[in-house]
């Protein structure tokens, strides 16, 4: 066997491990209730704040703690626990992505993600105050 | 309508230029193809072909200067000024602008290409008419990407001087536009925030040029397979290889660097999907010009130099793929939104894929018999690292495609949770196997090698790095065994290629230049490994409660909560939030860093500031500040700060009080505000009723308050009034204090009074919720990315130097 060969198996080796590990280290895209139905495991869940019900953030008591309601693309509304600060532009997301799994009624996330619709996308033409 | 003061005139002649940038990339196209065959038509087809890529070159460069004509004179009825600039811009963000759009960056990475062709033209000789004939038609492809015209009703491209009222009809709506002379009320949306610093005018263009130089190999190696010289293609090619690793290494590496500085990422790598787009085509690149320098010396290894070479340019496509066509979205901060141009980028890259696999499959069977390397020989071992290098890209572009993946097979796979961990556990042991081969590497001669002479050669720098990494695993604390293999590897890299400088070259620098960059390479890993695997978050939570008690395992209490005024300690420091200042739409955090002296007092080190800034339309940006010393840096980034009350603040001396809170007292009882203590001394009704304006028939009681703060004792006697058998209190305000005394009820039975006590809003303290790193020896890192390039640049300038020699011989 020339060993050209054998490199070639290596990397045939190798690369098949590359993907198997790959396809095992993902999280999933899910809603709440498909995420409650197995707790304890890692997903994605995409949604909206409820801008009707209370968030709490008090860094004065825990700067690694904010709470929330969540409405998920199917409707389900569920509290939210982010271990993390409360991201600065929270108000004005358009949508969110949890990442984190249910425990109970809650679900607890260990980060967040944010789409805010005035950062990247088209804001309309204003008018200027002064006329330069 | 009619609209007045539209300059409209500009836009035509930028789309006159536009056309003629296509219509000549073809025809240079075309007439280098039939330039490349060898019969009496040949001259003329090259004349023609010349003259056409000239053209094409210079409406190219029309394209641009028209670009930057009316950003620069603020033409706002154009959709791309309007969209990427505004007034307040300063001369140096208008570059930016210019390249923040797609239709910029298309026209940046366009113009290196007529840059690098025009090279080309005078340099590559017999193989001018092949190679351009394929970069020709690599602008044939990007300039049909600004064209912006509609093809069976497929917009084509998208068109950087599209009129603004055009593009959006649904705008006429808009009140302003009613106004025939609107543009004199017009202002643009101006440049994303995060994009507003000096990384942004100069990041860009290094990278852009490090993508355009792959197109060059890539060209090479189509024309040496199309035209059967299937080795003589790597000379001319090679030192172009290595100018695009020293620059797209570069770009990549400035991007890291600008991460580090300016976004919030805590770290300079973390395995960003657009940063992995970048780094993979750089790995490829570094494979192509290695198993170059193999052919170069041995004729081995041709069929993996054309696939590498192929791929690299490729991969590069595949990035522009990755980062325009808003598939990454969620997954990455700095993708671009979807201007509807994925479909034409697909075919481009499936075009140029084709052609390079087909015409090297075609060709394979033609290619050179070549013997089998021996295992003791440079050759093998550099296109071992090669191989490794090709897995090591694999495995990031793969993971990296998770978005791709799940649209072709409709999958619903999100990124895991620790994506930087996934990454460093696959990387890591590649990093290592790269690096013991850059180290062992050039001890080994081509073709064969005395194994006895090899271990005798590299005996003293594998035990004097031995030595190293014990001593340095030692005293940082290395306690996990794949980073102490890598630290091995790493210091070991370092001293074997100063050795093989000192020993075999004898110092002479000039000849170094691998061995340069070599060392520069691991400098960067071993500062990427102390920095990382030694990261101090000296900001963990301090206040006693724990999120563990919370429930989850999850706990994240890398942020920590500093009002103004009080001290923290963090690590070895002291850390004061003193204030915040405003700088045009900037909020300035002051945070200072004292060290304690051995006698008890404390003595300020630095200041940071790092800043939210503040943009109406796009939101809130946050920057860390990172101060650097020589063996560490200390960075320190604002995670939250209360904007809202930020904003009151804003338009100050608001005289709003916050809502009262009320109090029991009895005489002696003393109350706390933020800002001073309350006693109450004594009640009284012995009251001055004229002073107060109180009835003769009215029942009226003072209760005496002492307030003192830190400087001053102040009085408040806010007065109890029953008018007409309704309590009709006056209230005491200190004003210096901003605390107003209302004294609205006696309860005789236990003597005691009720009071409510208001303070002004700005009294109430601020406070930010940051984080703070420390980052070890990242200096190393730097030094390795400059070494790197320095000794690059050595080794292509022996390169030319050598290959013009041989030219005149």
């Amino acid at each position: 066997m020339k060993k050209v060969h054998i490199i070639g198996i290596i990397i045939i080796a190798v690369a098949i491990g590359a993907i198997l590990t790959t396809l095992n280290n993902t999280s999933t895209y899910a809603n709440f209730s498909e995420a409650a139905q197995s707790p304890g495991s890692e997903y994605h869940v995409v949604g909206k704040y409820n801008k009707d019900k209370e968030s709490i953030y008090d860094p004065q008591v825990n700067a690694n703690l904010f709470t929330f309601y969540m409405i998920d693309n199917q409707g389900t509304e569920k509290k939210v626990i982010l271990n993390k600060n409360k991201p600065q532009d929270f108000e004005r997301s358009e949508q969110i992505v949890l990442i984190g799994k249910m425990q109970g009624e809650e679900f607890i996330a260990s980060d967040i993600l944010m789409k805010c619709p005035s950062k990247y996308n088209d804001g309309k033409p204003q008018e200027t105050a002064d006329n330069k | 309508m009619e609209y007045i003061g539209e300059h409209l005139w500009i836009g035509k002649i930028g789309n006159v230029f536009v056309i003629l940038s296509f219509a000549f990339a073809l025809l240079a196209s075309i007439s280098y193809f039939f330039a490349s065959k060898d019969n009496d038509e040949t001259p003329a087809w090259k004349r023609l072909a010349r003259i056409a890529f000239r053209i094409h070159s210079i409406s190219v460069i029309g394209i641009v200067v028209t670009l930057f004509i009316m950003l620069y004179n603020h033409y706002f009825e154009f959709e791309y000024v309007w969209h990427h600039s505004n007034k307040e811009m300063p001369l140096r963000y208008i570059l930016s602008c210019f390249w923040e759009g797609q239709e910029g960056s298309f026209l940046l990475w366009t113009f290196w290409h007529v840059t690098l062709g025009l090279i080309l033209q005078q340099t590559s000789r017999t193989f001018e008419a092949p190679v351009m004939a394929t970069i020709s038609l690599v602008q044939v492809f990007l300039a049909s990407m600004l064209s912006g015209v509609f093809i069976l009703g497929h917009r084509i491209g998208s068109n950087p001087f599209t009129v603004l009222l055009r593009e959006h009809p649904d705008f006429s709506n808009i009140p302003l536009f009613s106004n025939p002379n609107y543009l004199e009320k017009l202002d643009g949306r101006g440049l994303n925030p995060l994009l507003q610093n000096y990384w942004m005018t100069i990041h860009p263009p290094v990278l852009f040029l490090g993508f355009a130089l792959t197109v060059i190999p890539f060209a090479y190696a189509i024309a040496g397979l199309w035209k059967k010289q299937y080795t003589e293609w790597i000379k001319p090619a090679l030192p172009w290889a290595f100018f695009g690793v020293m620059i797209l290494g570069t770009g990549v590496l400035m991007g890291g660097a600008w991460a580090y500085e300016a976004l919030s990422f805590g770290g300079f790598w973390a395995w960003d999907p657009v940063e992995n787009a970048s780094l993979v085509p750089w790995l490829t690149l570094v494979g192509v010009a290695h198993v170059m320098l193999i052919n170069r010396n041995s004729n081995q290894s041709l069929f993996i130099t054309f696939f590498l070479t192929i791929i690299t340019f490729i991969l590069i496509l595949y990035s522009t793929f990755l980062t325009r066509s808003g598939i990454l979205g969620e997954s990455s901060v700095h993708a671009f939104t979807d201007l509807g141009m994925s479909g034409q980028l697909l075919i481009y890259l499936l075009f140029f894929l084709l052609l390079g696999i087909i015409l090297l499959i075609i060709n394979r069977k033609h290619f050179p018999k070549q013997k089998e390397e021996a295992i003791w020989s440079r050759e093998f071992w550099i296109f071992v690292g090669a191989v490794v290098l090709l897995i090591s890209s694999f495995q990031i572009i793969f993971y990296t495609s998770m978005p791709v993946w799940n649209k072709l097979f409709h999958l619903n796979k999100a990124p895991a949770k620790d994506v930087v961990n996934f990454y460093n556990s696959w990387q890591l042991p590649f990093a290592f196997i790269i690096l013991l081969l850059i180290a062992v590497s050039q001890f080994f001669k081509y073709k064969q090698t005395d194994v006895k002479i090899f271990y005798k050669k590299i005996a003293a720098s594998f035990f004097i790095s031995l030595a190293l990494t014990l001593f340095i695993a030692f005293a940082l604390n290395f306690s996990k065994p794949l980073y102490s293999l890598l630290l091995f590897s790493a210091v070991f890299a370092v001293t074997a290629n100063a050795d093989y400088t000192i020993r075999v070259l004898k110092g002479k620098v000039k000849k170094a230049g691998a061995s340069i960059a070599h060392i520069g390479f691991a400098f960067i890993l071993l500062g990427a490994l102390i920095s990382t695997s030694k990261k101090d978050v000296i900001s963990q939570n301090t206040s006693g409660k724990s999120i563990e008690s919370l429930g989850g395992q999850m706990s994240n209490n890398d942020n920590i909560l500093l009002t103004q005024g009080d001290t923290l300690p963090m690590g070895r420091y002291y850390v004061t939030y003193s204030g915040k200042r405003f700088e045009g739409i900037n909020v300035n955090f002051d945070v200072d860093y004292f060290i304690r002296n051995n006698d008890g007092t404390f003595k300020k080190e630095f200041s940071l500031a790092p800043l939210v800034q503040t943009n109406p339309r796009m939101g809130n940006v946050a920057e860390p500040d990172t101060r650097h010393f020589l063996t560490f840096d200390v960075y320190t980034h604002v995670t939250y700060a209360d904007l809202e009350s930020l904003k009151e603040k804003a338009n100050e001396t608001t005289d709003e009080y916050a809502p009262a809170k009320n109090y029991t007292m009895k005489k002696g009882d003393t109350i706390f505000s933020s800002n001073a203590i309350i006693i109450l001394d004594s009640l009284t009704t012995a009251i001055d009723k004229e002073k107060y304006a109180i009835g003769k028939e009215d029942i009226a009681a003072i209760a005496n308050f002492s307030v003192l703060d830190i400087t001053k004792k102040y009085q408040a006697k806010p007065v109890y009034v029953i008018h007409e058998n309704r309590i009709q209190p006056i209230a005491s305000k200190i004003d210096e204090l901003g605390l107003q005394f209302l004294f609205w009820k006696i309860n005789p039975a236990n003597a005691t009074i009720e009071i409510s006590l208001q303070e002004k809003k700005e009294n109430i303290r601020d406070f930010i919720v940051m984080q703070a790193m420390i980052f070890p020896y990242i200096n190393i890192l730097w030094i390795g990315c400059i070494v790197m390039i320095i000794g690059t640049m050595l080794a292509i300038w022996e390169r030319i130097k050598r290959s013009k020699r041989e030219l005149f011989q």
